[in-house]
């Protein structure tokens, strides 16, 4: 005798999530809300990602020297810097290079200005051996001591900058665990409470089946299948609002800020499709045990 | 083949049913227990549908020991039995064809075979006509004669029908007793948990009577006294 029968346990779970409607599209509601919520969390950690790869070389410090600087002084000021601990190169960048590089960033405004009006400075480019924090500091430090000494103009440590938008990073991520884990409770709670209002619809078919001969799994698979599918109609709702959203808001809002780059969705869209369903699913089923497990163990 | 050998039930709040029950039904027998309300009749039937578990003592049936069997094997044990209740526990919103073959369904037998077994079950039971009812649709004979045929499904080798003719009138009783006696006749084992004297004393079969958790008398032929 064949006991698994897909077909069997799919339509009774139907036929359930059809009896209780009204707790089903809440289950839903609240899952999907979760699930957004989430998506939008991995949005912004995705972007701030790719906005401080932007930054890119993030093992570089800038240092500008002074305007009046001579080409010796500026050639003894790379010879000691390249002499000091953490440091692999210095390459040095001349006032013409820097500018040419600026007029073609700003060529409307800027397009037309004579090497006589170059406003800016030689500098020369640092690239540190090792990200540790304290070696990165030493270095800093180093050169601290070489602007008070009036070699050097100005200091651009782009590592303190990507320090703090990681520092940023990690913040958003912790509220968002934290979000997940609340939110993902009250799915479950409310999961929990939608399945066991099935199982209460059909005590007397339970009860039936019980005397019959039917085992635990028998009547317990149409539950968990219920709870599966709440989990996948939330996960796939939640990516087609959340790709909706992103696509249509926040890409457009966002180009017009020049300085910050949004990511292509279409990048991140088999992970999010197969991460909403996964945690959707997940949650449906944990659900779904917590509400069987009392009746499991009768 | 069922032995209780001294069965003692005590529920947990201290109330002993049952004390030291010794009872022998052999294969293909029909035996009456019978009782006043609280003799610890319906204690019985729970222990035969292995609802409790005995707090002292054995039961074996067929190839269980009740007293030991594991949980999960209860299903398969209760597959051996068929259950017919004082208020027939059909499923409303399934016909009397869907009742009967629910029962097998959920056993996991194959659509085909179910398609051939329902009508011969009801034909059994003389509702063949009725195969496309509603239960609200039929008289409470047939409603219990429904409850019969969904037992019988899938062939088991006992029937224990508690109270089969409690919420049923005269004549539908004496319908319902002789289709267990047919069903008797075919070789399954009947057991009638009830309390009504008539019926007893008509059929004349074995009667076990229990009063306050002891057998006070098991007589075949015998009378409700």
């Amino acid at each position: 005798m064949k006991s698994f029968r897909p077909l069997y346990f799919l339509i009774e779970a139907l036929k359930s999530l059809k009896r209780n409607g009204v707790m089903t599209l809440a289950s839903v509601a609240v899952l999907m809300s979760c699930l957004i919520v989430i998506g939008g969390f991995s949005l912004l950690v995705y972007n701030i990602d790719v906005n401080l790869e932007q930054f890119g070389e993030m093992n570089k410090i800038a240092v500008f020297c002074e305007f009046d600087a001579s080409e010796d002084e500026i050639t003894s000021l790379q010879k000691t810097i390249e002499e000091l601990d953490n440091v692999k190169d210095v390459v040095r960048h001349t006032k013409e290079e820097r500018l040419e590089e600026f007029k073609k960033d700003h060529v409307d405004a800027y397009g037309d200005i004579t090497s006589e009006e170059n406003p800016l400075s030689d500098s020369l480019e640092i690239t540190y051996k090792s990200t540790d924090t304290k070696k990165i500091e030493n270095l800093s430090y180093e050169l601290e001591k070489l602007k008070s000494e009036g070699q050097i103009r100005k200091i651009s440590n782009r590592y303190t900058l990507s320090k703090k938008i990681d520092n940023f990073k990690h913040t958003v991520m912790m509220i968002f665990i934290w979000f997940l884990a609340i939110l993902l409770v009250v799915s479950v709670f409310i999961i929990v409470n939608t399945i066991k209002l099935a199982l209460i619809s059909r005590k007397n078919e339970i009860g039936i089946m019980r005397y019959i001969g039917a085992t635990k799994w028998f009547i317990t698979l149409p539950f968990i299948i219920e709870g599966m599918l709440i989990g996948l109609a939330a996960g796939v709702l939640a990516f087609l609002i959340t790709k909706l959203v992103y696509n249509t808001v926040v890409v457009r809002a966002f180009n017009v800020a020049t300085f910050i780059s949004i990511a292509d969705f279409a990048r991140i869209e088999p992970t999010f499709i197969v991460g909403f369903i996964l945690i959707g699913v997940v949650t449906g089923v944990v659900g779904s045990f917590i509400s069987l497990v009392k009746y499991l163990n009768t | 083949m069922i032995d209780f050998k001294n069965v003692v039930m005590e529920y947990p709040n201290g109330n002993v049913a049952l004390k030291g029950i010794n009872l022998h039904i052999d294969d293909g027998e029909f035996v009456f227990i019978v009782g006043q309300s609280g003799a610890g009749k319906t204690t019985l039937t729970k222990l035969l549908l292995c609802e409790e578990k005995a707090s002292n003592g054995h039961i074996i049936v067929g190839n269980y020991d009740l007293s030991r069997i594991p949980n999960y094997k209860i299903p398969h044990y209760r597959r051996k039995l068929g259950m017919v209740f004082q208020d027939f526990r059909l499923l409303p919103n399934k016909t009397v064809y869907e009742n009967v073959a629910f029962a097998m369904q959920i056993v996991g037998t194959p659509a085909r075979k179910i398609r051939r077994r329902v009508p011969a079950i009801l034909n059994t039971v003389n509702l063949s006509d009725k195969h496309n009812s509603f239960p609200d649709e039929i008289s409470g004979g047939e409603q219990q004669r429904v409850a019969l045929a969904r037992a019988l499904a899938n062939n088991p080798d006992v029937i224990v029908a508690d109270e089969p003719t409690g919420n049923i009138d005269p004549e539908m009783s004496l319908e319902i007793m002789n289709l267990l006696l047919k069903i008797n006749k075919l070789g399954k084992t009947v057991i009638v948990v009830t309390h009504e004297k008539e019926l007893v004393d008509y059929y004349q079969q074995r009667v076990v009577m229990i009063k306050e958790g002891v057998i006070v008398e098991d007589r075949v032929g015998g009378m409700f006294e």
